[in-house]
Parts: structure tokens; C-alpha cells; sequence
């Protein structure tokens, strides 16, 4: 059972989404942290 | 852990190599220095202060458990493995899943706890901790040395750097910000690194798309090597259950994971687990698939486990390949540096404290972890210097061993009634089946034999002859107020 070209895309691109939002969705968890003082 | 060959690969100038290593060896070194300047107290040197958040919380989870392995050997199973090698890669993060639960309630029933060492020996006695205690420094020092060799062995091929000063540099400056700034330390670089190795990754895989496109990628592999793309490949579907197991026993039992749970804010545990295991998910697959570009870049790779810089600088030359020093540089610091603060609290509390000095100020302790770093650092040095493959695979079959902590860790921690019998035997039994069929059998059955024997001895044991274990007796004297409570001159 071969991975169509479409299913291969899609694997990849919502992969490749997660791992650009990342650095975004730690940045903003960070700021709110150091705002609320609960850095460490 | 893989430990990749050694082919004349070296892909950047020497001299760009040195430079790379310098500047973000003194960044770690000076902010290890600038982050650990307050923590004199042993709670903010091994523990940040038990108070670190959910945005460092999550970083240093995601960045501990992308390892060399996770930027180097994914490209590598892509292109053995295909599909499942990607997806199996990427469900290491169900370790991290099925940890969130446990690091709530570890935090909840031990909130003065430094160790898995503690948790085993309050729950089920001291035989069970000395057996744990074997599994726990055996997994932790084969991930030490596997970690060394790969530093050396990985800078000498992408930069010719040889392997010897590679693996010094790469040990030295962990064990340098390690030791200035403890857990604070370890915990602040994790987040940068967990940055850095975000970017590199997703960058080569833009460019990647762009330069040849996904569609090219999919039919070129269709093409020359059709089982890659293959949904059904028997080997991978067991590989991906292997590495699973494989996976959540070396979280449910490594002072690692524990002592981050120990170290996170109340209520930040689980959701900083489950946080990690989501944004994990997804590397393996971002930095795997760039090795089935291979076909339609026409590019012959003399080793599986250098296609991951190579592909990066067939698309990107000298960029691609500073990229992925980086990337590497990073993912071996992030692991390195957490597996010697880890490792240093479980040898002072487990060890030195409960062992040799049984009335060990918090300031001995404070001094004692500092010098373990230190000795750590020189050990794996030593055992790494020779570039000892036997040493190098025994990771490889601590997948047995550590699979087998699985059921007495979970049971233990929420099941009243699991009993010590069944923890040993677990141990010792899974251990052993699970060794046997890695010789037998093959790698990739090992942990499942090891987990599957386990779960059968605490479960049999557990009905056979059920304990009442009181869950508060987890609770312990901090040593820091032992003092208070000792007489004058006397012991605690």
C-alpha cells in the first residue's frame, strides 16, 4: 500500500506547520510567564 | 542512540568549524555563569529553584529529548525505513504523553523528592532501589559516552575537526555551564537550543520543498526505491512499536525526567509533558524526510547516517551545512548538559547521601554535586577517548532494561496495591527476557519482550499477595531541615 503523492504532502506540510508554530507558541508562553513572574 | 560511521564526509573548513564551536561555547559557558550566580542554595542549584515554568518547562523537555539521534538519525531511518521509519521516530513522543500524568503526581506525592532513587526506595524497599539504582547508572552512563562519541565523531565529519578534540570540546563546555549554573543553567541553554534546532530544521526543509518540491520528492522515490513509500513494511511496523517502548522506558525511569518534574512549578508538570510531546512530534518527520530528496538530487550517500548534511549541503552548500552543525551542536548540548545534572543529583542523593554520609548537610550536598559534575565529565571522557564501539552499543540493549521499570514505576506510583516481589522480579526478569531475545531475536523485540515479562511479574505478584502502601509515606525530611531536627552532636 503506496502513500499517495496528496497523503505525502499533507504528512509532511502539517509537520512542517507544527514545527514553525514551535518557536512562536514558546516565545508567547515565555513573555507570559516572565509577565506573571512564574519564569522560575 | 545512534553512533554514526566515520566517512570522509567533512562538508565545512576546519577553521568555520572552530569558529562555530567557540562562539556558542562561550554563549552557554557565560550564560551557565550569569544564570547560576544565585544558586548557592541545593534546591536552585539541582533544582531551579523548584519553581520553573511552563514556557521553560516545555522547552527543556522538548530540547532534552532531541537528541544527535533526533536531527541525525531520523534522516537515517527515512531513508531505510521510509514512511514508518519518520512516523515511528516521531511517536517517541507517547514517552513523553504518558509521562505527563506521572510528573503531576510525582510532584503531588513528593513535593520535597530530588530523585527516581527516592520513589523507588520509599515505595518498595531497598532491594528494589539497588536494583533500580543498577539499571538507572548503567542507561544513564551508556547514554554519556554514547552522547561523547557522537559529539566527536559527528564535528569530525561535518568539519574535519578530529574526533579527540570534538568529543573535548563538546564534553567540556557541558560540564563547564553544568557545573557553574546547575539546573538554571541547564534549563535557560535548553530553550535556545530548542530555538536553534527548531530553525535549522525548519529552514532546510523550506528549502528543501522549494528547491525540488514535494511532488518531485514523492515520484523520484516511487520511482528507485517504491518499498520507502511502502505503508505495509512489516520491519518498520515493528521498529515503530520497539521505539515506542523503548521510549517510555527511558522517560517513566531516568532521574531526567524525573528531576524536572521535582523542578517544575506546582500544576506546570503535566501540562508542560503533554505541551512537549505535541511540538516533539513533528521534528522527527521535518528533519527525516529530507532524505527521500535523495533520489531526485541524484546524490550517493557512502553512509545512511550522514544523508541529513548531506542532503543539507547538496541544497544549501555551506549554509546547510553550518545549519546543521548548529542544530547538532545544540541537540547534543541539550541532552548532555541534562543527563549530568540528572545523573549528578541521583550518585549525591542515592549514593553519597543515602549510602556513604547518611547526615549530609544541604551544603555538602551543594558541594558533593558540583564535584560529581566534574567527575562525570572526566569519567565519560575517559571511557569516550578510546572510542569503544562495545561501550557505544550497550545503549542499544539497555532498551531491555529500561523497558522493564515501566510497570513497577507506573504501578507503584498509582497502584496501592502493587507489591515490592513484584517490582524485583520484574526488574530482573524483564531485564533478563528482554536481553535474551535482543540476542536471540533481534534489537527491535527487546524492549517489548523486556516490558511484556514486567507487566506480567508486578501484576501476578500484585494479586498474588497485594500491598496496602500508604502513599504519604512518599514524603520525606528535606536535608536542608535536618539540622532543626537533629539533636545536639546527634544524627537525624
Amino acid at each position: 500500500m503506496i502513500i499517495s503523492t496528496t497523503a505525502f504532502a499533507w504528512l509532511i506540510g502539517i509537520a512542517l506547520v507544527l514545527t514553525i508554530a514551535t518557536p512562536i507558541i514558546l516565545l508567547a508562553l515565555l513573555l507570559r510567564d516572565w509577565r506573571k513572574e512564574e519564569l522560575w | 542512540m545512534g553512533i554514526v560511521n566515520t566517512v570522509n564526509t567533512a562538508i565545512l573548513d576546519p577553521m568555520l568549524g572552530w569558529l562555530i564551536l567557540a562562539g556558542f561555547s562561550a554563549l552557554w559557558v557565560a550564560l551557565g555563569w550569569y544564570w547560576g550566580r544565585d544558586s548557592e542554595q541545593l534546591d536552585d542549584y539541582v533544582l531551579a529553584g523548584r519553581r520553573v515554568g511552563l514556557a521553560l518547562g516545555t522547552a527543556t523537555v522538548m530540547a532534552t529529548w532531541v537528541t544527535s539521534n533526533t536531527t541525525m538519525a531520523a534522516p537515517q531511518l527515512a531513508l531505510q525505513m521510509g514512511i514508518w521509519g519518520m512516523i515511528g521516530y516521531s511517536l517517541g513522543s507517547v514517552g513523553l504523553f504518558m509521562f505527563a500524568p506521572l510528573a503531576r503526581r510525582i510532584r503531588r506525592l513528593m513535593p520535597g523528592g530530588y530523585t527516581s532513587g527516592d520513589f523507588v526506595r520509599l515505595r518498595y524497599g531497598n532491594v528494589a532501589w539497588r536494583v533500580f539504582l543498577l539499571i538507572s547508572l548503567f542507561y544513564s552512563l551508556g547514554w554519556l559516552v554514547s552522547m561523547g562519541m557522537a559529539g566527536g565523531i559527528l564535528i569530525h565529519a561535518l568539519t574535519g575537526i578530529p574526533y579527540h578534540y570534538g568529543m573535548t570540546v563538546i564534553l567540556s563546555i557541558c560540564v563547564g555551564y553544568t557545573l557553574l549554573g546547575g539546573l538554571r543553567a541547564v534549563i535557560g541553554t535548553d530553550f535556545i537550543q530548542a530555538l536553534l534546532i527548531l530553525a535549522g530544521a525548519v529552514i532546510i526543509a523550506i528549502l528543501a520543498i522549494s528547491e525540488i518540491g514535494l511532488e518531485t520528492i514523492h515520484a523520484s522515490v516511487l520511482e528507485e526505491r517504491p518499498e520507502l513509500l511502502n505503508l505495509l513494511m512489516p520491519a518498520s511496523i515493528m521498529f515503530l512499536f520497539n521505539n515506542l517502548l523503548f521510549g517510555v522506558g527511558e522517560i517513566f525511569h531516568s532521574n531526567v525526567w524525573w528531576s524536572r518534574a521535582f523542578a517544575f512549578r506546582e500544576g506546570v508538570g503535566f501540562k508542560a509533558y503533554v505541551l512537549a510531546g505535541i511540538l516533539w512530534a513533528p521534528i522527527p518527520i521535518v528533519a527525516g524526510f529530507i532524505a527521500l530528496a535523495t533520489p531526485a538530487l541524484g546524490l550517493n550517500v557512502p553512509a545512511a547516517d550522514m544523508v541529513g548534511p548531506m542532503v543539507a549541503a547538496k541544497i544549501l552548500g555551506t549554509t546547510g551545512a553550518v545549519l546543521v552543525l548548529i542544530m547538532v551542536f545544540a541537540a547534543l548540548s541539550s541532552s548532555l548538559d541534562s543527563l549530568l545534572a540528572a545523573t549528578s543529583i541521583l550518585i549525591v542523593e542515592d549514593i553519597y547521601r543515602r549510602h556513604l554520609k547518611p547526615g549530609a548537610s544541604a551544603a555538602e550536598m551543594r558541594a558533593a554535586t558540583a564535584r560529581i559534575i566534574l567527575g562525570l565529565g572526566i569519567l565519560t571522557w575517559i571511557l569516550c577517548a578510546p572510542r569503544p564501539t562495545t561501550l557505544a552499543e550497550l545503549l542499544y540493549f539497555t532498551g531491555a532494561f529500561v523497558a522493564s521499570t515501566i510497570w513497577p514505576i507506573a504501578a507503584g506510583l498509582f497502584w496501592r496495591r502493587a507489591n515490592t516481589a513484584g517490582a524485583v522480579t520484574g526488574m530482573i526478569l524483564g531485564s533478563a527476557a528482554g536481553l535474551y531475545s535482543y540476542f536471540a531475536v533481534g534489537f527491535y523485540v527487546a524492549a517489548l519482550v523486556g516490558a511484556a515479562v514486567s507487566m506480567t511479574c508486578v501484576i501476578a505478584a500484585t494479586l498474588l499477595k497485594p500491598a496496602q502502601f500508604n502513599f504519604a509515606d512518599l514524603q520525606e525530611v528535606h536535608p536542608a531541615e535536618l539540622k532543626s531536627l537533629r539533636g545536639p552532636g546527634g544524627s537525624a
